[in-house]
């Protein structure tokens, strides 16, 4: 199943949902552009109603953008219906035929390409066993696990060996434990092809662990493209800071930016940031943020803030310490905690942060 | 939004179509012009031969032209002595002051020349005579050598063209063009043609063939010989049609509630009580649904006619008259129950028992339980059973036409109305009338009633069963429900014993004759009646099926007018669908009265509502994703019907296919319109021998019937069981 992988381009695309009986339009879909490169595994993530789906089915053929291009491999697919072009849609309800066995299923996009008998039977061979269901080919899909219904949907989309491979929630109806080892799997199989891949998620620790990049959405609109970490080590807005991971927000006003980096003022008192984001402005206020692991506990009036511990949870590798502050409750993660003194519940605290490590943000405009 | 250039490639070939077309169009219309010509100009040259060389018989002749030349006239020359001078005579006195105003002219002086070198002129000079344009046209007379000129025939000729023909190739031309323009617009503009040309067929279809017949007996119902005109309607709702009317709708109140109660007292007992043989029962309450119609009345009319087995033989009555309002009610309900029976069966075995559980904890007594939960909360169905049955009744044409005796109703009027007085307009009108009760009704079970029901009645439908009834009172449940069932029983029985009698009322000897004599005289009937009904039925299940994915699934726009369009002829009674199919399609441009055609096209358009509710139905079950990786793994929309829906909605499709066919076996109201010496009705047969008292015959073939219409749902049940598993994966 080796085929040269291609590349997917949006355009400005836009996608406008008419206002049904009065109510005002949804913009679902607002001046969406990017490209994912040959090869490239990249998710979709943002909360529900984003419009992550949306973008996913402009792709597939199943929307049409309002306005905007869509192109596959360099050829402009906008207008093409979902059967010219060259995707396959891995559904968040699987989408199988419950009229046909496992192994009918996963011929079906070959029967219909009119591909050799034989031929289809190798290839729906081999892909059954790539996703370990050799052994189910006869079986009817109603009477198959969540994993493997799963797993037949994607023998499906991969038998007929597509430029791009689409991905909707795929994993969501699966329990905790499945929906890792399909994670694994997922990645596993699409490095292993070298398959273009769009996956769209809303589970952020599933778009970190699978991407090659991670494109964050909110209302329609794309706020920041980038690897796992960039996003997360370095997000451009408040909402992806706070999408992605756990953080600590400290309102502050910038005083002059200084190399990667600013100084700003927090509560009257001077403190450095070593990273901060586009946008940020000397004289304007900002948000500075610190994820649990950059920062650190320390004695009453040691820090940039006071506080009282209010819960300890022992997590083995780190301990996870709530601190109740003036800027609400924060979470200090205490990496190896063994020889380490933990601060016990309702003793007065201090936080400082790493300030290499911390990086201002643009207060959220919306 | 497609690229201008494609627009710009788009009007070009429209374009480029229009001008063939239109060249098309004058061709043939000026092909048709001068042959025409041609043919009038050798009618007029013959007219003149047939002039006499007698001037005695010269008037006679002139006053016979009008008959050979419709609405023209003539005027007679004959030469005098002075070669300036003629002696003139004319058909009549318009036509004689015509000629001396133009005989003065150039154009006559070059018609009489003409005539003179023993030629034909036709003037292209036209002048108004009897209200209309004629065309004036010279023709020698010549003796029998045809050397002397004995007279001048100067004809005033309408003009002639054939307006019929004409109009029929503007109107072809114009479709053509228009059709090109839809279809080639959607090849280039449609992401995906198959849907865009779904949707092109199914307007033409519910255009033409349903909203054209009924516009046209709308139309039909306001000319009086070619004119406006409210003659028509002043008739019909003068005294005498609107008593039919009442007569009508006092059927449908009688029916509808006699049935609603006998319908629930039988959903009651099969579904909330433990009386024994309850499939039996379910299954013999819902047989007179497919039973023919004519066949119970025929029943009735055997057992309590005026010569009825019970009321003359048994019990000797001689005044008795089963025909009239209480034998129809009787009739009706038999026919009708079932309908009441199993809306209210629905609403019953949905009803969360545990409702009434609850009413039995708090110590309410059983029959206070029944009156204060059951009953409430099966109103709205009450009510939807109802009127159901209320639609039905005043739609039934079938057991009126046979016992209405003195007793009118509208259905029967319209039908009289046509066929007896050969007035189709005043049938159409009474129809229309029919329609007020009927949509009435029809839109109060749909938007109000059945929605409440949906409200009302929720819980899950395989809730234990709380015996709500008391011994006594099962009892009494129990005796009534088999008493109906005997009943229904009996009336079945009737008609086959019917089959083995001599002569049912004189001689109640057996004999196998009947059998014999109408199979012989029904072969034709039984042979087209199938073969139309097999006709109909793929043709209604492929068109319900892909008009329920498009309705469905796809939008566009229009597409509420569409579908209100097609479930029309649900709520149209069959006699005006029947009688609107008569006046729209015995004239051009759609000549189909006669053929077998129009009975075909009948059938599938009354039976598509019904496929295409339960195609919908099954629809919605099945996740739209599946579709959607059918088409994503490559499947174009027509791959996608063939493989994926039609298996998927396979219960529906054979449904509606058997429904279809039975429906159409057992049809009567508006095909007996529709029918034709070679193209025959099995009902309309049965109908005839029972009115000429051959109830044998009508017995055998209501048999015959019956059994095609039980073998059809037998097959139709082995088809569809083994999918009860298929549509359990759907719904998961
Ligand atoms: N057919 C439609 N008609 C009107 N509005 C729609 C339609 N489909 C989606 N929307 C709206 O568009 C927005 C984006 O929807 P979309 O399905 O893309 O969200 P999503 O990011 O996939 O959310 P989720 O995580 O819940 O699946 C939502 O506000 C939704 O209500
Ligand atoms: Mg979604």
């Amino acid at each position: 199943m080796a085929k040269q992988p291609v590349a997917v381009t949006l355009d400005d695309v836009t996608r406008v949902y008419k206002n049904v009986k009065g109510r005002p339009d949804v913009v679902a879909v607002r001046q969406a552009s990017f490209e994912v490169a040959p090869g490239e595994l990249v998710t979709l993530l943002g909360p529900s109603g984003c419009g992550k789906t949306t973008t996913l089915r402009m792709i597939a053929g199943f929307d049409l953008p309002s306005s905007g291009l869509i192109r596959i491999g360099g050829e402009d697919v906008t207008n093409l219906p979902p059967n010219k072009r060259d995707t396959a849609t891995v559904f968040q309800s699987y989408g199988l035929f419950p009229h046909m066995t496992v192994a009918e299923n996963v011929a079906y996009g070959l029967r219909v390409r009119n591909v050799p008998k034989a031929e289809q039977e190798e290839r729906v061979r081999r892909a059954l066993s790539l996703t370990g269901l050799s052994d189910y080919a006869e079986r009817s899909p109603g009477r198959l696990s969540g994993g493997q219904q799963q797993r037949v949907a994607l023998s499906r989309s991969l038998v007929v060996e597509p430029g791009v491979l689409l991905l909707d929630e795929p994993l969501s109806n699966l329990d905790a434990l499945l929906r890792e080892q399909m994670r694994v799997e997922i990645r596993r199989i699409q490095k292993s092809l070298g398959i273009t891949a769009v996956y769209v998620t809303h589970d952020r620790t599933e778009a970190m662990s699978l991407s090659d990049r991670v494109i964050v959405m909110k209302d329609g609109r794309i706020r920041q493209i980038g690897s796992p970490s960039t996003i997360y080590e370095d997000p451009d807005s408040v909402f992806v800071a706070g999408f992605v991971g756990k953080v600590a927000f400290f309102p502050v006003a910038v005083e002059g930016l200084e190399g990667p980096g600013c100084a700003c003022v927090l509560h009257g008192k001077t403190v450095r940031a070593g990273k901060r984001a586009p946008g940020v402005a000397a004289g304007k206020p900002g948000i500075l943020m610190a994820r649990p692991e950059s920062l650190r506990l320390g004695a009453p009036g040691q820090g940039v803030a006071d506080g009282t511990v209010r819960q300890n949870v022992y997590l083995g590798s780190s301990v996870e310490t709530f601190v109740t502050t003036e800027y609400g409750e924060l979470l200090v993660q205490v990496d190896d905690p063994a020889g380490k003194r933990i601060p016990a519940e309702g003793e007065a605290v201090s936080i400082s942060f790493n300030e290499a490590r911390v990086r201002v943000l643009p207060p959220e405009t919306e | 939004m497609p690229k201008k250039t494609t627009i710009l490639r788009f009007l070009a070939a429209l374009a480029l179509f229009a001008a063939v077309d239109a060249w098309v169009y004058f061709t043939l219309r000026g092909t048709l012009r001068s042959q025409e010509a041609r043919d009038s100009e050798s009618r007029l040259t013959l007219l003149a031969r047939s002039a006499p060389a007698d001037p005695e018989n010269l008037d006679t002749w002139l006053a016979s032209v009008p008959e050979s030349l419709p609405g023209g006239a003539a005027v007679y020359l004959i030469p005098t002595e002075d070669p300036e001078a003629y002696e003139t005579r004319s058909s009549d006195e318009e036509a004689a002051r015509l000629w001396d105003s133009v005989s003065g002219g150039a154009d006559a002086a070059k018609g009489l020349e003409s005539a003179y070198y023993f030629e034909n002129y036709a003037s292209p000079q036209r002048v108004e005579y009897g209200g209309q344009r004629v065309r004036l046209f010279y023709a020698p007379v010549l003796d029998e050598s045809e050397s002397e000129l004995l007279g001048i025939a100067v004809f005033l000729a309408p003009e002639a063209g054939n307006r019929t023909l004409e109009r029929l190739f503007a109107l072809f031309a114009v479709g053509t063009l228009v059709l090109y323009a839809a279809l080639s617009g959607i090849s280039r503009f449609a992401r995906d043609p198959t849907v865009g040309y779904a949707v092109v067929i199914l307007a033409g279809i519910a255009g033409v063939f349903i909203a054209y017949p009924l516009a046209e007996a709308l139309r039909l119902s306001f000319l009086k010989e070619g004119r406006f005109s409210l003659e028509i309607w002043k008739d019909v709702l003068s005294g005498a049609h609107l008593q039919a009317l009442w007569g009508s709708v006092r059927l449908g109140i009688w029916t509808a509630s006699v049935s609603t109660v006998i319908g629930f007292v039988f959903a009651f007992a099969i579904h909330r009580t433990g009386i024994g043989g309850k499939k039996f029962l379910s299954t013999i309450a819902q047989l007179p649904v497919i039973s023919p119609p004519f066949s119970l009345t025929l029943s009735v009319i055997l057992l309590a006619g005026n010569n009825g087995l019970i009321t003359r033989q048994l019990l000797g009555l001689q005044n008795f008259s089963i025909y009239g309002l209480s034998g129809l009610v009787i009739v009706q309900t038999v026919g009708m129950f079932p309908i009441a029976y199993l809306t209210l069966a629905g609403v019953l075995q949905a009803m969360d028992s545990t409702l009434e559980e609850a009413a039995l904890d708090l110590n309410a007594g059983r029959w206070r339980a029944f009156r204060t939960v059951t009953l409430p909360l099966a109103v709205p169905g009450i009510l939807s059973a109802w009127l159901l049955v209320f639609t039905n009744s005043l739609a039934d044409f079938a057991n009126p036409l046979l016992l209405a005796g003195n007793y009118r109703v509208l259905s029967v009027e319209a039908y009289i109305q046509v066929t007896g007085r050969n007035d189709l307009g005043g049938g159409a009108a009474l129809s229309l009338l029919l329609l007020l009760p009927t949509l009435t009704a029809f839109f109060l079970q749909r938007n109000w009633v059945a929605k409440r029901s949906f409200v009302t009645v929720t819980g899950k439908p395989n809730a234990k069963l709380v015996e709500i009834a008391s011994p006594r009172v099962r009892f009494a449940l129990g005796a009534g429900v088999w008493t109906c069932v005997a009943l229904i029983l009996g009336l079945y029985g009737t008609i086959v014993a019917g089959c083995f009698v001599k002569n049912w009322g004189i001689d109640y000897s057996f004999t196998l004759s009947n059998i014999g004599e109408a199979l012989t005289r029904g072969r034709d009937a039984i042979r087209s009646t199938v073969t139309l009904a097999a006709a109909a039925t793929p043709v209604a299940g492929l068109l319900a099926m892909a008009a329920a994915l498009v309705f469905v699934r796809k939008t566009f726009a229009g597409k509420r007018v569409l579908e209100a369009l097609m479930m029309t002829p649900f709520a149209v009674p069959g006699t005006l669908l029947g009688i609107a199919y008569i006046l729209a399609f015995n004239k051009a441009p759609l000549i189909l009265v006669g053929t077998s055609a129009i009975i075909v096209i009948n059938y599938v358009i009354r039976e598509l509502p019904v496929g295409i509710e339960s195609g919908v139905a099954s629809l919605r079950q099945i996740d739209p994703s599946i579709e959607e990786a059918a088409k994503d793994l490559g499947a174009d929309e027509g791959t996608v019907f063939r493989t994926i829906v039609l298996p998927l909605v396979r219960p529906a499709f054979i449904t509606s296919m058997s429904y279809t066919f039975v429906r159409s076996m057992t049809a009567v109201s508006a095909v007996i319109f529709l029918i034709s010496a070679r193209w025959y009705h099995m009902t309309v047969l049965i109908y005839n021998f029972s009115e000429n008292l051959r109830f044998g015959l009508a017995s055998v073939l209501a048999t015959v019937l019956i059994v095609i219409v039980l073998g059809a749902f037998a097959l139709m049940r082995l088809l569809v069981r083994d999918t009860g598993a298929l549509e359990k994966t759907i719904t998961r």
